[in-house]
């Protein structure tokens, strides 16, 4: 006969306080799901709270005890014994100096960590030379050092730390972030574009081999899921940092390839048969999404290929242009998500991969029939956005839907944070949706956890969702930060503690990590949480070319929030004060200028 | 389009004639591109191509990404004027060798 369960054990408890006794030295704490522990600290018990990159220790052991207040949401890092109903607490982890205070919602918290990251990144990548795109490689180890035998890089990789560092710039204002912006939106167009001449469209090689002088392109993907083939995925996140960086100087280049490589989306990718969508590979010679020659890819559809338009580029397409046609686009992708991704006969989870006749493919690679916790984050996150660009009822029904089925399924109740991948359906006996690989949590899936559950909230005035992303919110900066190197950890342990044995886990540089979802995150909960939630104006700063935006107008749109949520309030030129703006409208009309200027605007909450 | 081989020791002279579009890429692509062995060397004339679509430029860059990845060099010769604008525009000029007699191209292959 097996042995029960019974030996020690360290874990986390995330949860609230529900009573302090300090005579016996014990607490209560509440987990997110109702589960109630008690807790005992002992003389070795140490506290801090949440720490930002580039903040010293915040310790907090000496007021720990006066601050386990009933109602306050902490971590505590701990030994459970089988001896005992007592969890032993050896560290506790508090999410502000008050009950009701989130550290990462004063208004200068995800400023302060979108510089780290962006000062980070421009180091590991230029040390503190000249920015050269030249001496840019996809591979940064955990320390931001770059190996000595690898020469390769990504469009995607380049892309989205493009898109970081644009970012930066917009958040902080500081010009050596725009800088390594716009001379690594060159970079991509100089040697990663293929404009097709005949089709009139571009596309984006997968990435380059530099040694020296010479250069390899390399035309097709040679990633595994996409082996030989022009993957959707990769043409789209080729957009995202070029597109970032628009939005601030208006460059008509950078237009100019947008337009085309939107083409080549509605050209080639587009399924113009009845099915509609847009298929996830191209044959890399006929650009044909049916050719036999892309084998399990041949004439499919999935997650990236449709849903990941909206936020990795076409949002911010529309938000620093205004065009109907980018408008209608996304339109098309969230009707055709809403449509076909739902599959509540079967699963808590959507539907990720298709057929051409959207029949589901629960049979290609490592998807199978597993659901991508983030996928469904993701999808809620960005129907709440398309909704307050057009309200349709179905976007905000759906958008719930998922954000009210997705902690019992996706989150871990007990610690706090997302899990990454699970099976869809539960086999005889199963109550728990099995984790396909382990239940470690991946930093991008906790960063679709806190944008749809902040702008959920916002948007529909949600106090329980409200609730949600303030725990995501938590556990993302409570464990994902490496205060140590800077950056972040790619995976934590379901307790926390950061993942790192080898490969992805110790990459900072690498496909998918390259400094987009945490600037994005940086960027997003800053607009939400100030201007949606807490009401706080928030500070953009901008660097139009001169004659670079058709008609001299700049949209200063920070994200699309529900319909007269906010305004302008303040705008400077060069730190002057300059008034030719259109507040509810947040569009500022430029003045005709040869000359380089610098626009500084205060979003205020209406 | 015509599409002749020869192979001589470490060397495989390539003869294409005819435009290299849409309708020819895919042929040249499964006849071409199982020629790229381990440490080949390819001549590719294309003295008898008058024009070259973009997808013909598609089907370059896979021989060239197979050729090199198999430690192998390859080098274009005969380009017409056109077609040397054409890849000068799209930027393949830059990493292509390209010669303009097959004899001179052998010179740079050996």
């Amino acid at each position: 006969m097996m042995d029960n369960v019974n030996f020690p054990f360290s874990d986390l408890i995330a949860g609230y306080v529900t009573f302090f006794d300090s005579d016996n030295d014990i607490f209560g704490i509440q987990c997110s799901d109702g589960r109630e522990f008690l807790v005992a600290l002992s003389p070795i018990t140490y506290a801090k709270l949440i720490q930002n990159l580039g903040e010293p220790y915040p310790d907090a052991t000496g007021a720990m005890r006066s601050m386990l207040t009933p109602g306050r949401y902490l971590f505590t890092y701990g030994i459970f014994y089988p001896d005992s109903p007592k969890f032993e607490a050896k560290q506790v982890i508090f999410v502000g100096r008050t009950s009701q205070d989130y550290i990462f919602e004063k208004p200068h918290w995800w400023i302060n960590q979108v510089h780290s990251l962006a000062e980070f990144y421009l180091k590991a990548q230029f040390r503190d030379e000249e920015i050269d795109y030249r001496n840019y490689r996809t591979t940064l180890n955990i320390t931001g050092i770059k190996p000595l035998d690898n020469f390769r890089q990504e469009t995607d990789t380049i892309s989205r730390l493009i898109y970081g560092f644009a970012t930066a710039y917009m958040m902080t204002g500081e010009d050596k972030f725009l800088e390594a912006a716009e001379k690594g939106t060159t970079y991509l167009r100089e040697h990663m574009r293929f404009v097709d001449l005949d089709e009139g469209i571009a596309y984006w090689y997968h990435g380059i081999d530099v040694q020296g002088d010479r250069e390899q392109k390399l035309f097709a993907s040679e990633f595994d899921d996409d082996y030989d083939a022009i993957p959707a995925y990769e043409q789209i996140y080729a957009l995202a940092g070029p597109i970032q960086t628009y939005r601030i100087t208006g460059d008509p280049h950078i237009l100019d390839d947008a337009e085309l490589t939107v083409k080549l989306f509605n050209d080639f990718f587009l399924d113009k048969s009845e099915y509609g969508g847009y298929f996830s590979h191209l044959d890399p010679v006929t650009l044909d999404p049916r050719s036999d020659s892309l084998g399990r890819n041949r004439a499919k559809k999935n997650w990236n290929s449709i849903g990941d338009h909206a936020p990795a580029y076409l949002f911010n397409l529309w938000l620093a242009t205004g065009k109907q046609e980018y408008a209608d686009m996304l339109e098309y992708t969230f009707d055709t998500i809403e449509r076909r991704f739902p599959d509540w006969e079967h699963s808590p989870f959507v539907q990720e991969r298709f057929y051409e006749d959207w029949s589901a493919d629960t049979t290609w690679g490592w998807q199978q029939n597993r659901a991508v916790v983030g996928h469904n984050l993701k999808i809620a996150w960005n129907l709440i956005r398309m909704y307050n660009l057009k309200p349709k009822d179905k976007y905000a029904e759906l958008a719930t839907r998922i954000a009210e089925i997705m902690p019992s399924v996706g989150s871990d109740q007990q610690r706090g944070g997302w899990y990454d991948m699970v099976e869809r359906s539960l086999e005889a006996g199963q109550s728990h949706y099995r984790y396909v690989w382990h239940d470690r949590k991946a930093w991008w899936q906790q960063e679709q956890a806190i944008l749809a559950y902040f702008i959920v909230a916002g948007t529909l005035k949600n106090q329980e969702y409200l609730r949600l992303a303030r725990e995501s919110a938590a556990f993302y900066n409570a464990w994902f930060l490496d205060i140590e190197d800077g950056g972040i950890y790619f995976n934590v342990l379901a307790n926390g503690i950061p993942y790192l044995t080898s490969g992805n886990e110790r990459s900072k540089g690498s496909h998918s990590m390259s400094l987009y979802h945490s600037t994005e995150l940086c960027y997003l909960a800053a607009v939400y949480s100030n201007l949606l939630i807490n009401k706080n104006p928030m500070t953009f700063y901008f660097k139009p070319i001169p004659g670079g935006f058709p008609d001299n107008i700049l949209h200063v749109y920070p994200d699309i929030l529900p319909p007269g949520s906010i305004r302008i309030g303040e705008c400077e030129i060069n730190g002057e004060i300059y008034s030719n703006y259109d507040a509810e409208k947040l569009i500022v009309k430029l003045p005709l200028d040869e000359k380089e200027i610098k626009v500084k605007v205060k979003i205020v909450p209406n | 389009m015509k599409i002749n081989n020869l192979t001589i020791e470490e060397v495989t002279l390539i003869d294409l004639a005819g435009n290299v579009d849409a309708n020819t890429a895919l042929t040249i692509q499964e006849k071409v591109l199982p020629l790229a062995q381990t440490g080949r060397k390819i001549l590719m004339d294309m003295t008898k191509v008058p024009y070259m679509s973009s997808a013909g430029l598609r089907v370059l860059l896979l021989l060239y990404r197979q050729v090199s990845a198999k430690d192998g060099r390859i080098v274009l010769v005969g380009l017409s004027e056109e077609i040397q604008d054409t890849m000068s525009v799209t930027g393949f000029l830059d990493f292509f060798t390209t010669r303009e007699t097959i004899q001179s191209g052998l010179e740079a292959l050996n």
